[in-house]
C-alpha cells in the first residue's frame, strides 16, 4: 500500500492513505500527487529533520518543498514528484467521510475495530477483513487509519531499513532477499511469507490498544480433579504470574498433563480482564487442547487460529493459536503459555521467538510448557533467568517406567530379523502390543515386510508423517489392532495407547537427540490400567542422547518419590 | 528501474554454479529443474500452437481456436516455455504475489536456451508493460524482470517506450471475445519512430487466449515494427 505525502499548515509533513483525504482535509497546504511506499516518506521525513520535531515552522514552503524533492530524489532518481495544491471548492462534498458506508458509531464500524485491536495485520489482512464484512479494500484502509490518526494504532513498513541493514517488522528476520525495485533496492523477508508477504514497500497495520480491558465474571468448571503432583504446580504458575518473574519453564514427565495445570491460573487471569494466549508450533496440540478449554470455560469466546482457520478475526482475551499466528498479534498479551517449546516448528526459530516476544505486553508472563527442554532453556533456569516448575509423576502415582538400553551389533539397515530380535520382540509381545520407533522412512516399509513375515500370525502396520493413510493407521492403533506398529516421528499428541511396548531400533542414530527419546519412552505407561510397560532402546553403540534420556528419566523418578508424588 | 536483472544477477550469479541445486519447481535435489518436472511441466514432447503459444500434439501447428480464427492475428508467432499447471504455475505465483521477483534468476538459463531455439535472433525485447499505478504498488513488473533475464543471458538490447495507460478490469472472468475488446485502447508507443522497422520479442509472464500479447502487438505495428513474437513462461494446453 502506498501513501501519499503531504504537508499542513505550519509545514508538518504527515501522510494520507488517499487523495481524498489530503484533498478535503482543510490542514493540508501541498501534496505530491503520485503516492509513494511509507518507508520512504519515513526516510525522507528522517532525512529532513534528523531526528528533530517534524515542523519546519516559520520556513518558506517553497524551500520546503525543494528540500524534500531533492532528498525524494537522491533515494530513487526515477521518481516523478509533481507538487499539487488541493483544489476544495465549497460546493464539493467530502465523499469519503467516516460515515458513509462505514460511519463512525455504525455497529459494522464498531465490530470490526473491536476485531483489529491488540492485531499487527498486512494490507492483504485488512483485504481478506473488508472481504468478510463485504466491504470495499479502501473502507477497511480508512477504518483503520482513523485510529492511527487517533494515536492508537501505527503504519510500520513492513521490512524496514535503518543503519544496521534490513529488518522484518513482523517477524524481526535480518537476512531477508534484497532486489531493485521502481524505487532502488527493495526486500522482500523469506521467514514469514507463509502467512502472506512481508516486503520493503508494503506497510503493517499494528493495533496498539488492548484487547478489552474490563473484567468479566468467568465461569470456569473443569471437568477433572488435578492430581497432587498437577497441584502442587498449579500453585507455583500462580506464584509466578502473581510474582515478580518475567519467564518460567514447566519442566513435566511425559503424560503427566501439564496443560491443565494452567487453567486455574488462566481463570484467575481472564476474570480480572487479562489476556491469555495459548500458543503450540503444532496444529494437532492446538486442535486437541481447544475442545478441553470449551469444555472448561463454558459460555467464555476462546479464539482458535490455527493455519487452516477460515476465520481469522475473532473475539476473547482468550486465544489458542499455532505460533505462526501470533505474528499477527502486537504486545496484546498479559500472560503466553507455549506448549511443546521444543517442538518443530518452533524450537531455533528465531521469527517465532521474535514474535512471541513482541505478542506479549511489557511486563507480561511467559510460561513455557515442555516434557524435553532444551539445553538453552535449562541454561537460562541455572543462570537464574527463568523460574523452573516442575511436574514430575503421572496421575495414576507409579513411576515413569525407565528406558533399558540393548546392546545390538546387528545392523538395521538390512531389515533382517535375527534371533537377537526375534526373541526380544516375542518377550516384549507377552505384556502389550509393539511399537516400533525407526530413524528414516525409508527404513519403516521394509521393516513392515521383514516383520510380516517373521511373524505370520501377527497384525503388522507402520507409518510414518506424511504417509496420506496416517489417520485410518493411528485409529486402529489406538482400538489396539496391530501387534507390532511401526513409526518414525513421535506420534501425535492426544494418542494414549493401553499397555504399548515401545522399541527404538537404531537408538543411536544422530536423529534421535534425548528429546525424541524421551517422548518415544513417554508412550508407556500413561493408562492407570497399564501404568507399567517397557521401552527398550537397541543400537550399537550408547550415545550421550540416550544417555541423557535415561538419566532425565531417572531424575523424574527420584523427584516424584521425594515429593511423595509417587509409590515405587 | 533500469536493469533489474543485472543487479539481481550480480549477487545471485556465483549460486548458480553450487554443486547443490534443488528444483525451483518442486524443491527435489535434482536442479535447477528435476527430470520429473521437466516432463511434467515443460512437456517437450508438445508442440506449441503457432497463433497463441497453447500446449498441442506434435503434429497440429495451429489450435483448434487459431485454426477457426478465434486466436491473436497481429504477432507472427507466439510461444510458451511450459504448461500453466502445478510447481510451474506456483512458481509464477510466487514471483508475481509473493514479492519475491528474484526467483526469475533461477530459471534465466534454461528459459533463454530453450527461447533461441524457438524463435529467430530479433532487434530487441519488449516488455509488456504494467500500468503506472500497478507498478508503484507492486514496486516491479515481472514481464520485464523476465525480459531482463533474457537480456543478460542472450544479450538482445531491451527496447521501451510501450506504456500502458488504463487499467481495465481484471481478464480472468472475462470470455475470449470480451478479453479481446476489454483491451483497446491500453496500450500505446510513446516514441513510435524509435521501434519502426525493428523485429521484436513481445515477452509476458503467462498467456491464455493471447489477448493481452494482440492488444501490444497492434500498437507495435502501427508503430512499424515489421515482425513480433510473443515468448512468456507458460501457456494453457488443448485438451482432447
Ligand atoms: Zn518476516
Ligand atoms: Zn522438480
Ligand atoms: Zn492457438
Amino acid at each position: 500500500m502506498l501513501f501519499f505525502l503531504t504537508i499542513e499548515d505550519k509545514y508538518i509533513l504527515r501522510f494520507r492513505p488517499f487523495e481524498e483525504r489530503a484533498i478535503f482535509d482543510s490542514r493540508v497546504v501541498c501534496y505530491l500527487s503520485d503516492p509513494l511506499p511509507l518507508a520512504i516518506i519515513q526516510w525522507a521525513a528522517e532525512q529532513l529533520t534528523r531526528g528533530q520535531a517534524r515542523d519546519f515552522c516559520g520556513e518558506n514552503l517553497e524551500i520546503i518543498k525543494k528540500r524534500i524533492s531533492k532528498v525524494l530524489n537522491e533515494y530513487s532518481s526515477g521518481l516523478d514528484l509533481k507538487w499539487k495544491v488541493p483544489e476544495r471548492s465549497s460546493s464539493a462534498e467530502d465523499s469519503m467521510t467516516l460515515g458513509r458506508e462505514v460511519g463512525n458509531g455504525n455497529e459494522t464500524w464498531y465490530a470490526i475495530n473491536q476485531l483489529v485491536r491488540g492485531k499487527q495485520l498486512s494490507v492483504r489482512d485488512l483485504r481478506g477483513l473488508a472481504k468478510d464484512f463485504k466491504l470495499r479494500d479502501r473502507e477497511i484502509i480508512d477504518l483503520v487509519h482513523n485510529n492511527v490518526l487517533q494515536g492508537t494504532a501505527l503504519w510500520v513498513p513492513s521490512v524496514k531499513r535503518n543503519s544496521k541493514g534490513w529488518q522484518c517488522q513482523r517477524c524481526g528476520e535480518k537476512d531477508v532477499e534484497e532486489w531493485p525495485s521502481f524505487y532502488g533496492l527493495a526486500a522482500t523477508c523469506g521467514s514469514c511469507g507463509s502467512i502472506g508477504p512481508s516486503t520493503s514497500l508494503d506497510v503493517l497495520y499494528r493495533d496498539q490498544r488492548l484487547f478489552m480491558n474490563s473484567s468479566a465474571k468467568v465461569l470456569f468448571q473443569p471437568h477433572w480433579r488435578l492430581t497432587e503432583a498437577q497441584n502442587l504446580a498449579s500453585e507455583q504458575v500462580a506464584e509466578f504470574i502473581g510474582g515478580t518473574s518475567d519467564k518460567a519453564l514447566l519442566w513435566a514427565a511425559c503424560g503427566a498433563g501439564k496443560t491443565e495445570v494452567c487453567f486455574p491460573s488462566a481463570a484467575g487471569a481472564l476474570e480480572q480482564g487479562k489476556s491469555i494466549l495459548f500458543a503450540a508450533p503444532r496444529q494437532d496440540v492446538i486442535y486437541d487442547i481447544a475442545p478441553r478449554f470449551q469444555r472448561d470455560f463454558p459460555d467464555y469466546p476462546v479464539q482458535v487460529l490455527t493455519g487452516n482457520t477460515s476465520n481469522r478475526f475473532q473475539l476473547g482475551n482468550m486465544v489458542l493459536a499455532t505460533t505462526h499466528q501470533v505474528l499477527r498479534f502486537w504486545q496484546c498479551f498479559d500472560i503466553i503459555f507455549l506448549d511443546e517449546m521444543d517442538a518443530f516448528p518452533y524450537r531455533g526459530n528465531r521469527a517465532l521467538d521474535w514474535g512471541l516476544n513482541h505478542a506479549l505486553r511489557p511486563g507480561g508472563k511467559l510460561l513455557y510448557l515442555t516434557a524435553t527442554p532444551s539445553t538453552e532453556a535449562l541454561t537460562s533456569v541455572r543462570k537464574g533467568e527463568m523460574l523452573l516448575i516442575r511436574l514430575p509423576a503421572r496421575h495414576h502415582r507409579k513411576p515413569l517406567p525407565v528406558p533399558i538400553w540393548a546392546k545390538y551389533s546387528g545392523s538395521f539397515e538390512g531389515n533382517v530379523c535375527t534371533s537377537f530380535l526375534i526373541e526380544r520382540l516375542e518377550l516384549l509381545r507377552r505384556s502389550g502390543p509393539l511399537l516400533i520407533f525407526v530413524p528414516k522412512i525409508s527404513w519403516v516399509a521394509p521393516w513392515i515386510k521383514s516383520l510380516k513375515k517373521q511373524f505370520p500370525y501377527w497384525s503388522v502396520e507402520g507409518s510414518y508423517s506424511s504417509d496420506s493413510e496416517r489417520g485410518p493407521k493411528l485409529k486402529n492403533l489406538k482400538k489396539g489392532q496391530y501387534d507390532i506398529f511401526v513409526s518414525t516421528t513421535i506420534l501425535e499428541r492426544g494418542i494414549t495407547l493401553p499397555g504399548i511396548q515401545v522399541v527404538v531400533f537404531g537408538a543411536d542414530h544422530p536423529v534421535f537427540d534425548e528429546r525424541a527419546l524421551v517422548q518415544m519412552a513417554g508412550r508407556v505407561g500413561r493408562s492407570a490400567e497399564y501404568s507399567g510397560g517397557e521401552a527398550v532402546f537397541v543400537s550399537k553403540n550408547m550415545t550421550p542422547a540416550i544417555k541423557t534420556a535415561v538419566s532425565w528419566i531417572k531424575e523424574q523418578n527420584k523427584l516424584a518419590l521425594e515429593l511423595g508424588l509417587i509409590q515405587l | 528501474m533500469k536493469g533489474i536483472f543485472e543487479e539481481l544477477v550480480k549477487a545471485t550469479r556465483t549460486l548458480w554454479y553450487e554443486a547443490e541445486q534443488i528444483c525451483v519447481f518442486c524443491g527435489d535435489k535434482h536442479g535447477p529443474i528435476c527430470p520429473s518436472c521437466r516432463a511434467d511441466l515443460l512437456r517437450p514432447e508438445l508442440g506449441r500452437c503457432r497463433g497463441c503459444g497453447k500446449l498441442v500434439l506434435t503434429e497440429k501447428t495451429y489450435c483448434s481456436d487459431c485454426v477457426s480464427g478465434r486466436g491473436p492475428k497481429q504477432l507472427d508467432q507466439i510461444t510458451a516455455w511450459g504448461h500453466y499447471s502445478g510447481g510451474l504455475k506456483d512458481f509464477i505465483h510466487t514471483v508475481k504475489y509473493n514479492t519475491h521477483p528474484r526467483l526469475i534468476s533461477k530459471i534465466s538459463r534454461p528459459f533463454s536456451e530453450w527461447a533461441i531455439r524457438q524463435l529467430p535472433a530479433v532487434d530487441g525485447l519488449v516488455a509488456v508493460p504494467m500500468h503506472k499505478a500497478r507498478l508503484a504498488e507492486r514496486g516491479y513488473n515481472q514481464a520485464e524482470v523476465i525480459a531482463s533475464a533474457l537480456h543478460w543471458e542472450l544479450g538482445l538490447p531491451i527496447l521501451r517506450g510501450v506504456e500502458r495507460i488504463e487499467q481495465r478490469s481484471s481478464q480472468v472472468l472475462l470470455s475470449r471475445q470480451e478479453r479481446l475488446r476489454n483491451l483497446e485502447g491500453t496500450f500505446v508507443v510513446s516514441k513510435p519512430g524509435y521501434l519502426k522497422g525493428r523485429s521484436v520479442w513481445l515477452i509476458d509472464d503467462v498467456t491464455t487466449t493471447g489477448a493481452t500479447f494482440e492488444a501490444v502487438a497492434e500498437v507495435l505495428r502501427t508503430s512499424g515494427v515489421e515482425a513480433v513474437y510473443g515468448l512468456c513462461l507458460a501457456a494453457g494446453l488443448e485438451k482432447g
